[in-house]
């Protein structure tokens, strides 16, 4: 699994969903794509099936965690919540995140 | 870490794929069905607000797709994918699938058969402590014509105390030839009287060898010397002649009349010489008696090398100390030198031309045999052509298109390899019975794991060599189109060039075995000196302990001698020490009338006869008249062979001259020379006879006496009364090595006959399937050019040009390939001339002989095509497209 320039954008995704998922609790995939467009105040507007890769990745890395439930509608959906190992995942990508942030953010009112 | 629960996770998804489609499908349905409803709220009507859903959701089935890859091993998914299209196509044309795996089962039988051998002989370590560190040693002599001959006790002691290179050397007496043991005692089992065959070894063999007995102890370097009367058993004569008895150790047993004590018995792996030793006792003979015995030399001898010692430095050593002892003992040692190799590379020595011979034919074969799969696969690939243009237009990669053609190849080669391994598993059981001299004793052929995971290699490769090249070529079809002549013509050039390499290869195999056919036919026009039909012989030891003087021994054997004569149907009845074609003899200095100084002979055969020896084998007299019984006394009259007379004398004319039993110095007496023979074969019928000389039975006693009976009766019966007759005479008196003369021709033939055998039988199937080859490709030909040739003949074509046409675009790759395999066997078959008798490995007769064969054998096969070419009825083929 190489690093390549879409990855950039898959992760950027994949902290959301994980970021979504701790300020929410448990939501079902539209509920995610919901919220995340919400946040973004539709600024961001994504096919919401690819919410759907994202979930499988952090699952497989064991960061988040699907049960079956039912919706707020009455319908049958699967929902998904942060784990322990997700936290910490989230805490140090946030923490990596703020930090090139900063540094972009320097370049650029320097290059000002 | 990460990775590994990655991983971990698509296993298991891979494992429950389909549920995890079903939830996906669900998910995503609800996931749709929600946003449905949110486009509801915003006032679209339902239709348009599932519409809208998709549109939000990303659209299309693509990402499934993805998903699924994402989440499960996509390599798995595909190749199970493709194992079950290649099921499917198998299914759809059985007989294909079935003559593909069947080939490549011939030939990777064949590989994996030989490659048993190669294992058991050349490559699996001998089962001793550090086996690379153990040499031969032995001597050698150019004025006797020794270039690795036993050792003398003498010389083997002085080599041990002298050397510095050695961390010890051990010696063994009691190996014949090809090295089975020959020291026969009876042993007492129940009553019944039974053989057990050893070798005597010195004391420190064991230790030599680093391996320990499983229970009880081996021998010291002391009890080489001591009459200790102990002895060391085989697992397996413990276990068959004793019973496994846990009381062995310490146990005495009656070992052909003395009795010895059981001190030690041997893992079951153990083997030394080889399998044929069934128990080990010291030699048992003072020092100060070995100390002194430098001739005659019997003492086998190894050595364990010290650690930092290479071999070239351990040569370099004895042979100084082989010069020192020259010496110091000119008398014995003029000119004695020592040879040093490595322990498996002598005992391997014998078999290694063959087998690898053997094992190169069997790799041409496996590549003959991939050419013509590949042939096949060519041939079909253009037949496959519309599905295959028809999946490049569904968007089939061409990586994954050849993906999936190497799938279905090995699929195949896997069925090929389990039936060619099953084939395999045959052989050490088929070479057992077939051809038990062919190996070396040493060596125990067997399908072990390494033998296994080298025909996983082959099933592994077989496919790049046979699929390759068809799966990148028919991969490149691009339109249905591609089906025209051109793309046929590509391919027909392609399997032109694989028939041209086929025939290349076989003619090598073919000119090899022919070859070998010839000089086979040479070796058996070789005169034996004797006429061996209507001859039974057999051997028989007299136990030493009951028959302690020599006119004992002679008496028993005379009165054996007598009364085999009195059985009904014996013509001739006689006795030697050793017989023809048997090799292992008595070799002595001995001086000819007239020679002095150091013009003597040095390895004269010493045979020890009775009178009627010459009559019972039909060896015919040249001169003089046989020996009488009463040959005997000091200066007894002896025989000469034709070698010996043609040698020193220039004739066979030399009746009356003498002759002493030692050089010319030493005391012995003259003996009058009484006639001469014709050369018996002794060491085989491709080596020359050396000068040997004949004496009467009862002057020098020999125990083993080999007994030979001609008679008019059947084999059976006359072996049936000779066991009576011994038995009648002594019970003690072992008989062993029962057969015909017949047979002991034969077998001096045998690994002639196992090489030539086998090399022929390779040959032959590649000359078929080369011969396959050529007729697959014109019999496509011609199915491709139907109509064509139904047009040619509908315009008045005669049937006989369109025959020659076929022929001669099928003769065109066979030229090519049998030039090139010509060419390529003058430079192989350099390679087996030391197995060659009588021929050079550029016999223009084989040569011709060889391309005859060929020539035939693609005639035929570009005949039966081209016959049909002429039989195309014009209305047919031009209704057919």
């Amino acid at each position: 699994m190489g690093e390549s320039k879409s990855e950039v954008l898959q992760g950027t995704l994949d902290m959301m969903v994980l970021q979504t998922l701790e300020a929410m609790g448990p939501l079902h995939g539209y509920g995610i794509a919901r919220r995340i467009e919400q946040v973004s105040e539709d600024a961001l507007q994504l096919n919401q099936g690819t919410i759907y890769a994202a979930l499988l990745r952090l699952q497989q890395r064991k960061w988040i965690s699907a049960t079956w439930g039912t919706s707020d509608n009455n319908r049958k959906a699967k929902f998904y919540a942060i784990t322990k190992a997700g936290r910490k995942q989230l805490a140090s990508e946030t923490e990596n995140w703020q930090r090139i942030a900063g540094v972009i953010g320097r370049l650029m009112r320097l290059s000002q | 870490m990460n990775r590994a629960t990655v991983l971990w996770s698509r296993i298991r998804a891979f494992f429950s794929r389909e549920q995890l489609d079903a939830e996906f499908a669900d998910e995503i349905e609800s996931h749709l069905q929600l946003l449905t409803e949110e486009h509801v709220r915003r006032g679209l009507s339902p239709d348009e607000a599932r519409r809208a859903a998709r549109l939000t959701f990303g659209g299309s089935m693509q990402f499934v797709e993805d998903h699924r890859e994402q989440r499960g091993l996509p390599f798995v998914d595909t190749t199970m994918q493709d194992l079950r299209y290649a099921a499917r196509t198998f299914r759809k044309n059985p007989g294909y699938a079935a003559v593909v795996a069947l080939t490549l089962a011939v030939g990777v039988g064949a590989v994996t058969s030989m490659f048993t051998v190669v294992r058991a002989v050349l490559l699996r370590p001998l089962p001793f402590a550090q086996p690379g560190r153990l040499v031969e040693i032995t001597e050698t002599n150019p004025l006797k014509n020794w270039t690795h001959t036993v050792a003398a006790p003498a010389n083997f002691l002085d080599w041990r105390a002298r050397n510095d290179v050695f961390a010890d050397m051990a010696g063994y007496v009691g190996v014949d030839d090809r090295g089975a043991s020959v020291l026969k005692r009876f042993v007492e089992v129940n009553g019944e009287p039974a053989l057990l065959t050893g070798i005597a070894v010195t004391g420190n063999l064991f230790d030599l060898l680093g391996v320990r007995p499983l229970i009880g102890r081996t021998f010291t370097w002391q009890e080489t010397f001591d009459d200790t009367n102990v002895l060391v058993l085989a697992y397996g004569t413990w276990q068959s002649f004793f019973g496994g008895d846990p009381n062995i150790i310490g146990r005495t047993i009656r070992l052909s009349g003395r009795t010895k004590r059981v001190v030690g018995v041997m893992p079951r792996d153990f083997f030394f010489p080889n399998r044929t030793a069934q128990f080990w006792a010291p030699i048992g003979m003072p020092s100060a008696e070995l100390e002194k015995a430098r001739r005659p030399h019997y003492l086998s001898v190894i050595a364990r090398l010290k650690d930092d010692v290479t071999v070239a430095q351990a040569r370099d050593r004895m042979t100084r100390i082989a010069s020192d002892l020259e010496r110091m003992y000119p008398g014995t040692n003029t000119q004695m030198g020592v040879r040093i190799e490595p322990l498996h590379q002598i005992m391997a020595a014998g078999a290694r031309p063959t087998i690898l011979m053997l094992f190169g034919a069997v790799i041409v074969l496996f590549v003959i045999v991939c050419a013509n799969i590949a042939s096949l696969q060519l041939g079909r690939g253009s037949s496959r052509t519309r599905e295959i243009a028809v999946r490049r237009a569904l968007g089939a990669g061409r990586s994954r298109l050849v993906r999936q053609l190497l799938t279905e190849a090995l699929v195949l080669s896997i069925a090929g390899t389990a039936v060619g391994v099953a084939l395999a598993s045959m052989t050490p059981a088929l070479l057992l019975r077939a051809a038990p001299s062919a190996l070396p004793l040493f060596a125990t052929p067997q399908l072990d794991s390494a033998v296994l995971f080298f025909s996983v290699a082959l099933a592994l490769i077989a496919p790049v060599l046979f699929a390759l090249i068809p799966a990148l070529s028919s991969s490149r079809i691009e339109r249905l189109a591609d089906r025209s002549d051109s793309g046929s013509r590509e391919t027909t050039r392609s399997r032109d060039v694989l028939v041209a390499c086929e025939v290349a290869l076989a003619v090598v195999l073919v000119v090899g075995s022919t070859l070998l056919i010839r000089s086979l036919i040479e070796l058996q026009r070789v005169d034996p000196g004797f006429r061996p039909d209507h001859v039974v012989t057999f051997k028989a030891t007299v136990p030493g302990l009951k028959y302690p003087k020599d006119a004992d021994m002679t008496r028993a054997f005379s009165r054996i001698e007598e009364q085999l004569r009195a059985q009904p149907g014996v013509v001739a009845v006689g006795a030697a020490s050793t017989i023809a074609l048997r090799g292992y003899s008595f070799t002595s200095d001995a001086t000819p009338e007239g020679r002095s100084g150091d013009d003597y002979e040095r390895e004269a055969r010493f045979n020890s006869v009775t009178p009627d020896y010459f009559k019972a084998l039909g060896v015919p007299l040249l001169a003089g008249g046989w020996l009488t019984e009463r040959d005997t006394g000091n200066a007894a009259p002896i025989l000469v062979n034709a070698s010996l007379a043609k040698k020193y004398y220039g004739t066979t004319d030399v009746v009356g001259k003498t002759l002493k039993p030692g050089k010319p110095s030493d005391p012995d007496p003259w003996q009058p020379i009484a006639g001469v023979v014709a050369d018996v074969k002794q060491d085989g019928l491709d080596k020359p006879t050396r000068p040997e000389i004949y004496m009467l039975y009862a002057t020098s006693v020999q125990n083993p006496a080999t007994f030979v009976i001609r008679s008019t009766v059947a084999t059976d019966a006359i072996v049936s009364d000779a066991r009576a007759v011994v038995r009648s005479i002594d019970r003690e008196i072992l008989v062993t090595d029962v057969t015909t003369a017949d047979a002991i021709v034969r077998e001096s033939t045998g690994d002639e006959r196992f090489r030539t055998t086998l090399l022929t039988g390779f040959a032959g199937v590649a000359l078929f399937l080369a011969a396959l080859g050529i007729y697959g490709v014109l019999a496509y030909v011609v199915a491709q050019r139907n109509r064509e040739l139904g047009i040619r003949l509908a315009l008045g074509a005669q049937p006989r040009t369109l025959f020659r046409m076929v022929v001669t675009q099928g003769m065109r790759p066979v030229a090519i390939g049998g030039a090139v395999g010509v060419i390529a066997a003058v430079l192989s078959t350099r390679l087996i001339e030391s197995l060659l008798f009588d021929i050079t490995p550029l016999d223009p007769m084989t040569y011709v002989a060889a391309v005859s064969v060929l020539a035939i054998s693609a005639a035929i096969a570009c005949a039966l095509p081209a016959r049909r070419a002429t039989r195309v009825d014009p209305l047919v083929a031009l209704r057919q497209e």
